[in-house]
């Protein structure tokens, strides 16, 4: 390792409601690679974003290159020599490698673009890089790995000294990843600086010298990676205090029929055989971390994407489900992540959300008896607690924690009895938060059973009776609320098949 | 101003409506003073004249009130006119060609126009075609098999007094020397009923919410592309229902036309307050909006401009109604 190259001293942001950044320490030196850790939301991309001019900091001092700077937009980082090199690539699929890497400073001749230098200049840059990558050829038709050599390329293109990689083995093969790493390690000799961001135990072990760690938008410490255990870098990403008291003991019995089940189930490339239970009155905690499957679980047992393969078990019986509507038939109810895109019609009123998943009931003939429907919405505004001056009320105007309720008032119209909650507090301040909970641990009070998928660790703690732990598409753990802990949940999260 | 759109009256009738039938009446008065002065010894303020609005009115308000139905899902149907000419032009062709008895030709004028219904609203949901493509590929289709099916003929329904034709009757019926226009009442018969499936059927507010937001409904359970489905079949039927007042007004029909009337009805919905991104839609604005085309058009005429000069002003219409509604959009997002 060399001298320092980039220092982040006292780093500070707040945004309305979320103290982001708390301080946060980073240093970086020249030829290193340099993990950065944290749980979802720990504020590692908020950092670097700070870093690269897309946020501005409150307070705090960057110093690179021995001066103190600060971008205003990531073209200026980029510009200084600081690039990132995205999990999602920025790439447009109908252009040649080389017309990618050039974008936005094309080679010109006169005032025509000049494909063949800008060819030449990428195979240079490939030849420099030990790739092989026709510059020719259309981006779409490579694989994801090579599309990520070109957002590389792309970066040293820039006269990069600092590369920032947000979890760039996400999408990619074994050998693939070897050959990443092997780039890695030929621009750490070149003596640039690498941070490196990943959920990924075993490669911060293999390509990293140092570890960062965050929690809460905090800095936790740095350690050295060759120093270091797997456990120790876990004991700092989960070591909070945990204010709520966590669920210590189940009240549901072990013999409580299973009520539903689901075994063998795949779907894409994010669910690779997942078998678990459901059992009635009980809570079940889904966690993971970010990319983990969980959702895309859910949709597919749900109906909502397509499975490859897997039998699901309602009350004991094998079902069929292709389609939302078959799920809903057998007394399935999904409450999206994402409220506002899959969850309610903003621009319709608390009623007719309230019906959307159950209309036949509250006809009159051909026609929607609209006092019926009033009066179901109604009942369930006041079950809820929903905070809406009418039921006819647009639900654009309602609070994300009272869209909420309303998206559970619909499946409860509907008379559910397995709810799927996909990050039911998403987006929803403290207060509702805890009335959300309240909610649920009712509703399996009465019978209900739940499935909840949440990345936030505190509420799987405090919530479930049961807690199955997902990664990389996979089922990694299963534990029982009195044996769970943060650590045992974070060790499950990393595990890699 | 709230205070007006806070009145119980105004509530119930729509604000927006209101203002429409405003410039309606201004329009008129317009046209009333601009007509004597642009063309001498002419007048606008007369009956044939409202008889004629009103004619025209009938079958543009048909296929306005159908491809409300489709624009609420959040789609477009650009096939409607050239539908409603093929409708017409088989219909006639049997009627006059092959010696069918009237009725059963008015009875494929409604079919042939379901049928393209069916055809575009499958094509859409189940076949994941944009709608804008497939309409237009249907209007093609429309074109082709109009021409093809009269051997590029035109076809000329009978004349009133001719055997077969008291299907005008239906557009209009001469009693004690007044022409009545009981299409009109006709048009306004199906508006109630196509406000009733929007506002008060399951269909209408599927139809709705899809617009809104597919997934959402999707993910409620509900069979999403069977409402989106129906939607266009709706606006093919009525397009086919529109064929029949076409006709009765105009008698004769050229195969290879009726793409300028998608235009029309597109614009007297948009202007009735049906938003092109789906999710909301009027039908007595539908009403009023064609009403006001149908004005255009014909104060136009009677000014001694070609009617190219309306296809300006529609065109200048449905750019300020779309992008008023976009803004009102970006505002609330």
């Amino acid at each position: 390792m060399g001298d320092v190259i980039l220092t982040m001293k006292g780093i500070d942001k707040s945004f309305p409601g979320v103290h982001a950044l708390d301080h946060v320490d980073l240093e970086l030196r020249k030829g290193e690679v340099h993990a950065l850790m944290g749980e979802n939301g720990a504020g590692k991309s908020t950092l670097m974003k700070v870093l690269t001019g897309i946020y501005h900091k409150d307070s705090g001092t960057i110093t690179y290159e021995g001066r103190e700077v600060e971008f205003s937009n990531p073209r200026e980082a980029q510009d200084a020599g600081i690039v990132i090199v995205h999990q999602e690539l920025n790439m447009l699929g109908h252009l040649t490698v080389a017309q990618n890497i050039f974008i936005g400073r094309e080679y010109m001749k006169g005032k025509l673009i000049d494909d063949k230098k800008m060819n030449e200049e990428a195979r240079k840059l490939f030849d420099q890089l030990g790739i092989d990558i026709d510059p020719t050829e259309t981006m779409s038709r490579l694989t994801v790995g090579k599309q990520q050599m070109c957002e590389i390329a792309k970066a040293i293109s820039h006269e990069a000294k600092v590369i920032v990689f947000d979890e760039p083995s996400a999408a990619l093969t074994e050998a693939e990843i070897e050959e990443l790493f092997k780039i890695i390690r030929d621009l750490r000799n070149k003596q640039m600086g690498i941070i490196y961001i990943s959920h990924r135990m075993d490669e911060i072990k293999v390509i990293t010298d140092r570890v960062t760690v965050m929690r809460d938008g905090g800095y936790v410490g740095t350690l050295i990676t060759k120093d270091c255990t797997k456990d120790d870098i876990i004991n700092m990403m989960v070591g909070r205090v945990i204010y709520e008291d966590p669920k210590t003991e189940s009240a549901v019995a072990k013999d409580a029929p299973v009520v539903l089940k689901v075994e063998h189930l795949n779907a894409g490339r994010m669910v690779k055989d997942v078998s678990f239970e459901l059992r009635k009155g009980e809570i079940l905690g889904f966690s993971g971390l970010m990319g983990a499957g969980r959702t895309e679980t859910m949709r597919a047992l749900f109906g909502a994407d397509p499975k490859q393969s897997g039998d699901i078990y309602v009350n004991g019986e094998k079902i069929e489900i292709r389609t939302p509507q078959d799920a809903v038939q057998h007394g399935i109810g999904y409450l999206s992540e994402d409220r506002k895109r899959y969850g309610i019609v903003v621009d319709k009123s608390v009623a007719e959300n309230s019906t959307m998943a159950s209309l036949e009931n509250y006809m009159k003939g051909m026609f929607i008896d609209k006092k019926k429907e009033n009066d179901v919405a109604q009942k369930y505004v006041e079950l809820l607690r929903t905070k809406t001056p009418g039921v006819d009320q647009l639900v654009v105007n309602l609070s994300g924690g009272n869209q909420q309720k309303v998206v559970i008032a619909k499946w409860l119209v509907r008379n559910c009895d397995i709810l799927i909650f996909d990050e039911p507090t998403r987006g929803i301040d403290v207060g509702a938060k805890s009335e959300i909970y309240q909610l649920m641990n009712e509703l399996v009070e009465e019978g209900k059973s739940i499935i909840m998928v949440s990345s936030e660790m505190t509420e799987i703690l405090r919530m479930s009776d049961r807690i199955v732990v997902m990664c990389e598409g996979r089922k990694t753990g299963e534990l029982g609320i009195e044996e769970a802990t943060q650590e045992r949940i974070m060790h499950a999260a990393t595990l890699r098949e | 101003m709230e205070k007006i759109k806070q009145n119980a009256i105004v509530k119930k009738i729509g604000f927006n409506r209101l203002v429409l039938i405003g410039v309606w009446i201004l329009l008129y008065i317009l046209f009333a003073i601009l007509t004597p002065v642009m063309k001498p010894n002419t007048s606008f303020v007369s009956y044939s004249r409202i008889l004629s609005i009103m004619q025209y009115a009938c079958f543009m308000g048909f296929l306005s009130l159908g491809v409300t139905f489709v624009i609420a899902t959040g789609g477009i149907d650009f096939s409607i006119g050239p539908v409603m000419f093929c409708a017409a032009l088989m219909g006639g062709y049997q009627l006059t060609s092959r010696g069918w008895p009237l009725a059963a030709c008015l009875l494929i004028c409604v079919l042939v126009g379901t049928a393209f219904g069916i055809l575009n609203g499958l094509l859409v949901t189940y076949g994941g075609l944009p709608s804008f493509i497939t309409s237009m590929a249907s209007m093609m289709i429309a074109k082709g098999v109009g021409s093809v099916f009269t051997k590029t003929q035109s076809v000329s329904w009978p004349q009133s007094t001719a055997p077969g034709g008291w299907y005008r009757n239906l557009l209009s019926i001469k009693a004690g020397g007044v022409d009545l226009p009981i299409g009109l009442l006709i048009l306004f018969a199906g508006a109630a009923i196509c406000a009733v499936i929007l506002n008060k059927t399951k269909a209408g507010r599927y139809i709705l919410c899809i617009g809104s937001n597919r997934e959402a409904v999707r993910l409620s359970g509900v069979n999403t592309k069977k409402w989106e489905t129906l939607a266009y079949i709706l606006c093919g039927m009525l397009a086919g229902l529109a064929a029949i007042f076409y006709v009765a007004k105009n008698t004769t029909v050229q195969p290879g036309l009726g793409d300028t009337f998608n235009n029309d009805a597109i614009a007297g919905c948009v202007m009735g307050g049906t938003s092109m991104a789906g999710g909301s839609a009027s039908i007595g604005g539908t009403l009023i909006g064609v009403l006001i085309i149908a004005l255009l058009q014909e104060g136009i005429l009677a000014m001694g401009y070609q009617s190219h000069y309306q296809y300006i002003i529609t065109g200048i219409i449905v750019l300020v109604v779309v992008y008023v509604d976009l803004r009102g959009r970006r505002r609330r997002n």
